[in-house]
């Protein structure tokens, strides 16, 4: 499986509240932290759904963290679906 | 002694955390199944349960995965997921069963993995709650990587629940067997909310009539093919690895669309039981 910082990232984030609150109080900061690519790093301060999901996040864990700012579910799914 | 109760079912968070979703009618079906499973679970006065069960990233993340992995706590708490709509509860487990379960594996020459601590999420959880409301059972949970490729194949989950099989038999003690996870999804993914219902009802004939040939032909790729959350699959092979000789009988099948899951549950029991 690839993208395994970047899944790891947001993992944390999922699953320990202390990560999420730095995510959403301080997303460069937190980002920093993970060695992520450029192209990582950008989807993940943006929430862009589809890059994340194209940059190969897995999907149990992409909808978690779509669930943290209440996307709905045909929302997510549009951006998934879409390719780049 | 014989395995005191054995089912199967499926576990998708919406029957309980978006259940208005879903088609009354199946939802009645769903929960008159469950209903149904609860009740003969009852019946059978069961002293412990182990499951087959699978998580969501829960405990176990790419850092490290066991292909199988039993519970060895004395106690588990879950859900994790503040969303559920299920209080968070502490359940008791069972360390010496877990024990006996590991040491009669390494003998026969299988490896699983053993988690001195875990936390429960909703693999596991929901069908507690529709079997065991009060929580009262002690519980070994045993947790097959379905998440990360490669998983386990068919094959090795099927010789891992007869081993596990032979253990439960062994014991003095009443013991309950529960599968969960499937049938057919891709929760998360481009395909989410597709089922494939053939291969959910082919599954059911071949566990219905206890056709281990059957069973033990399917691959991983084929489930993954049908959705990624299919290969959860593995653990009701293992059950029917535990089982030997054994019939079942489908109490609902339902694919229900709004919660993305092709819905499974089975009642099973030994031949000769």
């Amino acid at each position: 499986m690839s993208a395994y910082t970047l899944q790891k990232a947001i993992r944390n984030i999922n699953r320990r509240p202390e990560a999420r609150a730095d995510f959403e109080s301080a997303p460069e900061s937190f980002a920093a932290r993970y060695e992520l690519s450029q192209e990582e790093k950008a989807a993940l301060l943006a929430r862009d759904y589809g890059a994340l999901y194209r940059l190969g996040v897995h999907g149990l864990l992409l909808r978690p963290f779509s669930l943290l700012s209440a996307v709905p579910e045909a929302d997510y799914l549009a951006a998934i679906r879409k390719d780049a | 002694m014989s395995i005191g109760f054995a089912c199967a079912v499926s576990h998708a968070p919406g029957i309980v955390a978006w259940r208005d979703a879903a088609p009354v009618e199946q939802r009645d079906r769903l929960y008159a199944g469950f209903e149904a499973l609860r009740s003969r679970m009852e019946a059978a006065r069961l002293d412990e349960i182990v499951l087959f069960t699978c998580e969501h990233w829960t405990n176990f993340f790419l850092d490290h995965i066991s292909p199988f992995c039993i519970g060895r706590a004395d106690k588990y708490m879950g859900p994790v997921e503040p969303w559920l709509k299920i209080a968070k509860t502490e359940i008791a487990g069972d360390p010496e069963l877990a024990t006996a379960m590991l040491e009669h594996c390494y003998a026969h020459d299988l490896e699983p993995g053993f988690a001195f601590e875990m936390e429960l999420d909703h693999g596991t959880i929901i069908p507690l709650h529709f079997l065991t409301p009060e929580f009262g059972l002690p519980i070994v949970p045993v947790v097959f990587n379905t998440l990360a490729a490669p998983q386990p194949s068919v094959r090795r989950a099927f010789a891992f629940g007869r081993a596990l099989g032979e253990v439960v038999r062994r014991s003095p003690r009443r013991i309950g067997l529960i599968a969960t996870g499937g049938m057919s999804h891709d929760p998360g993914e481009r395909n989410h909310g597709a089922i494939d219902e053939a291969l959910d009802r082919e599954f059911l004939a071949a566990m219905s009539a206890g056709d281990v040939e059957r069973i033990t032909r399917w691959t991983t790729r084929e489930f993954a093919a049908a959705g990624a959350g299919t290969i959860e699959l593995l653990s009701w092979v293992a059950l029917a690895g535990a089982l030997g000789r054994f019939r079942g009988e489908v109490v609902a099948y339902e694919p229900v669309k709004p919660w993305a899951t092709g819905m499974g549950l089975m009642w099973l029991e030994e031949h000769g039981a």
